[in-house]
């Protein structure tokens, strides 16, 4: 009866793609992706500046002061010779943001400096940054005061830099671990909407049913396990054509991004002629755009249908359990779990993909279609293992929605009571 | 045309015993009426002919086969509980529905339309199922279940929620159906609808057929034991009657009653004790038992002496 899973999956997503709802996340989506990296690009670049701040010295030694200078101006260094009371009382009126004490004995090695405020510093980046400047002045005057010379200073003051190189069969990557981190990430965020907002859909499509009481009239027509696949895939197809629309925009938004990142970079800085091009500058910042293997495509496609087909029939089997949304969150929780588990190991999946926890975490089917394709857009991981996994996810799909179809097809038709696990269980046992 | 044949049927829910050892027939061209109280198992009885679930034992045979995908494709089946997509346009529904039964695209689209027309309902096509009244949706409901001309017809309660036109309407389709060729079982607690309708009956009760048969057979088995009475006066004799256990009364208003003649009562006790108490009798009459009061008794006399409302 395979034409009536073809029927039930066209109308599926029919009906579903010419909702609003469809058009809107489509089109809002990407928005509301760039929404958020903007947020958190805000936030994260927010922390690294403050506020222009007033700080009074009361400076014991007499010379430090002269060397206390911000260059980015937002600290203003204002010496005092009040006494340390009025100073104080300055303060908490509010004249000055702060007030800091140099101990005489400071360059010689035994004394202090302490930074008094009304917020107490705190491990802002202003705290940083003022303890940055305190401790290279106290250094340079350490030094100045023992007559190194000033080529000592200037190799003291050196920038080391550190770069990464991604190692692999075909050859090495420069310059991308993070990008290849950021790929992953990306990836992994997308198996997740499948897993979890496309098997939520399905879950509210056999629920709705249910419901509505419709689902007697199509199991008088149809099978409830075609009724089951044909609902399962046609969501899958609107989830799919969903994807490839952001996954279009991605692409092109990865191909523009060399030009936006050099619209904003300043030639000068990067001791480069104004008249520097965009790739000597990107060569120059260190940008590059990491170059996906045809693999990590196949595979992160693989991987994210297997991964919403299982999480789909797990879900359709507790939406035909339920007759009202808040019965099915109980029900919900064990399954979520896994997927909620992979989100969660995601930052120590991408600092080290080859550890024990990763090789296990992408061996188990439920947490498998995140944990593999992260890992495997990070680093390289042997075809037998990529197989494995996906061998195991696909006799889970077989084996989840068997139970799932036999679950369904008792679901459907009880009304009136409140399933518990155990009822699932005994209904999946019936003949 | 194929005849469904119901054979010993058995289906148990956990420790409840839905249908018990259930045989019954229904031939083309026929309407049988499946009645009985409520959780008597008429539903589990119908979801078994509809293929939604199966029997542990016996089996359902339509023509010479069980029942199976292919039957369904034969069927139209009209649940007791109704339910539509409430956003799903009328029309891309009943088209779903067709195409659910084997119909092309084309072909739904076509019946669709003439159904629609049918009910003088053409423009709901592309209007929302929330948007139309109960009855409307009554009929949209209706039309999924004949929509691919089955030869198999089930009706649950198929009147419910309908105007005494829209109901005229649709009785003239089901009696057309029935011209035609096909077999209907039709499931209802309104007898007065069970006695104009059905030519067949079979009674269920906590999972037995406690009736089945021809509708004008089991009346008259029952014998001519009621009486119609159409009076004016004090009506205090009929308690009285009913108290000394000679008859039981069914039916009664201001100036008429149903009486059931019990324990070999005579017609004309009922008539003296009318005749003495009453200052006119409008009508007196013998007749056989109604439906309803053969559901009554019959259902009473199987579940012991428990009081049955129907």
């Amino acid at each position: 009866m395979t034409n009536n899973i073809f029927i039930v999956a066209k109308y599926e997503f029919l009906k579903r793609v010419k909702t609003k709802w469809f058009v809107i996340t489509t089109l809002l989506g990407p928005m509301a992706l760039i929404a958020f990296i903007a947020i958190i690009g805000y936030v994260s670049i927010s922390s690294l500046t403050s506020d222009d701040k007033t700080v009074a010295v009361l400076d014991a030694t007499g010379i430090l002061f002269d060397g206390l200078n911000d260059e980015d101006g937002q600290i203003t260094f204002v010496v005092s010779n009040m006494p340390e009371d009025s100073v104080r009382k300055a303060v908490i009126r509010g004249v000055f943001d702060g007030y800091l004490l140099l101990d005489d004995q400071i360059i010689s090695g035994s004394g202090e400096a302490t930074y008094f405020s009304k917020d107490g510093g705190g491990a802002s980046f202003f705290s940083r940054k003022l303890r940055n400047l305190v401790r290279s002045t106290v250094e340079e005057r350490r030094l100045l005061e023992q007559h190194v010379p000033p080529e000592v200073f200037e190799i003291l003051n050196a920038r080391v830099d550190v770069n990464m190189v991604k190692l692999s069969d075909t050859g090495e990557t420069t310059g991308g671990t993070e990008a290849f981190a950021v790929v992953g990430f990306i990836m992994g965020f997308l198996i997740y909407i499948a897993m979890f907002v496309y098997g939520t859909v399905v879950m509210q499509g056999v629920m709705q049913e249910k419901i509505n009481r419709v689902v007697e009239i199509i199991v008088s027509s149809v099978r409830p396990f075609d009724l089951l696949m044909g609902k399962v895939l046609g969501i899958g197809a609107m989830g799919l054509l969903q994807m490839t629309f952001w996954a279009i925009l991605i692409m092109a938004g990865v191909l523009l991004s060399g030009t936006v990142v050099a619209a904003f970079l300043d030639p000068a800085t990067l001791n480069l002629p104004a008249s520097a091009s965009q790739d000597e500058l990107l060569a120059a910042a260190d940008f590059t755009i990491p170059s996906i293997e045809p693999a990590v495509f196949i595979w992160f496609v693989a991987f994210f249908l297997l991964g919403y087909l299982l999480y789909a029939s797990l879900f359709s089997a507790i939406g035909s359990s339920v007759e009202q949304q808040q019965d099915a969150q109980s029900l919900m929780l064990p399954v979520m779990l896994p997927i909620i588990l992979s989100i969660v190991f995601l930052q120590p999946l991408i600092e080290a993909p080859n550890s024990t926890l990763a090789i296990v975490l992408s061996m188990i089917p439920f947490t498998s279609p995140i944990s593999m394709v992260v890992r495997f857009a990070i680093t390289d991981i042997p075809f037998w293992e990529v197989s494995l996994s996906f061998l195991i996810l696909v006799g889970s799909f077989i084996g989840s929605i068997w139970v799932a179809s036999r679950i369904y097809r008792v679901g459907i038709l009880m009304y009136g009571k409140k399933a518990s696990f155990a009822d699932l269980i005994r209904w999946a046992r019936l003949s | 045309m194929p005849e469904l044949r119901v054979d010993g049927v058995t289906k148990r829910f956990d420790k409840v015993l839905a249908v018990d050892n259930a045989s019954f027939t229904a031939s083309p061209g026929r309407i049988l009426g499946l009645l009985g109280p409520n959780g008597a198992g008429k539903t589990t009885t119908i979801r078994m002919i509809a293929y939604i679930t199966v029997p542990d034992t016996g089996q359902v045979l339509f023509g010479d086969k069980q029942v199976g995908p292919w039957s369904q494709k034969q069927m139209g089946y009209l649940p007791e509980e109704r339910g539509l997509y409430r956003k799903m346009k009328v029309g891309e529904q009943l088209t779903y529905f067709g195409e659910l039964k084997g119909l092309s695209h084309s072909e739904a689209v076509k019946r669709v339309k003439h159904w629609l027309d049918r009910f003088d309902a053409s423009d709901w096509y592309g209007r929302k199922t929330n948007e139309l009244s109960k009855g409307m949706q009554q009929k949209v409901q209706f039309v999924t279940a004949v929509l691919h001309d089955p030869e198999l017809l089930i009706l649950d309660e198929p009147f419910v929620g309908l105007d005494p036109i829209n109901a005229e309407v649709l009785q003239d389709v089901i009696m057309e159906l029935k011209e035609a060729g096909r077999t209907i079982l039709f499931a209802s607690h309104r007898m007065e609808q069970v006695e104009q309708l059905c030519d067949d009956i079979c009674l269920i009760s906590q999972g037995k057929i406690v009736v089945n048969g021809e509708l004008r057979e089991i009346k008259k088995s029952f014998g001519r034991n009621t009486i119609l009475l159409d009076f004016e006066g004090p009506d205090g004799f009929l308690d009285d009657l009913e108290s000394r256990q000679l008859v039981r009364i069914n039916v009664r208003s201001k100036s008429h009653a149903e009486i059931r003649l019990l324990n070999d009562t005579r017609p004309r006790v009922v008539l003296d004790e009318a005749l003495r108490h009453t200052h006119e009798i409008s009508r007196f009459e013998l007749v056989e038992p109604s439906m309803r009061e053969i559901f009554v008794t019959a259902v009473t006399a199987q579940q012991g002496a428990e009081a049955i409302e129907v």
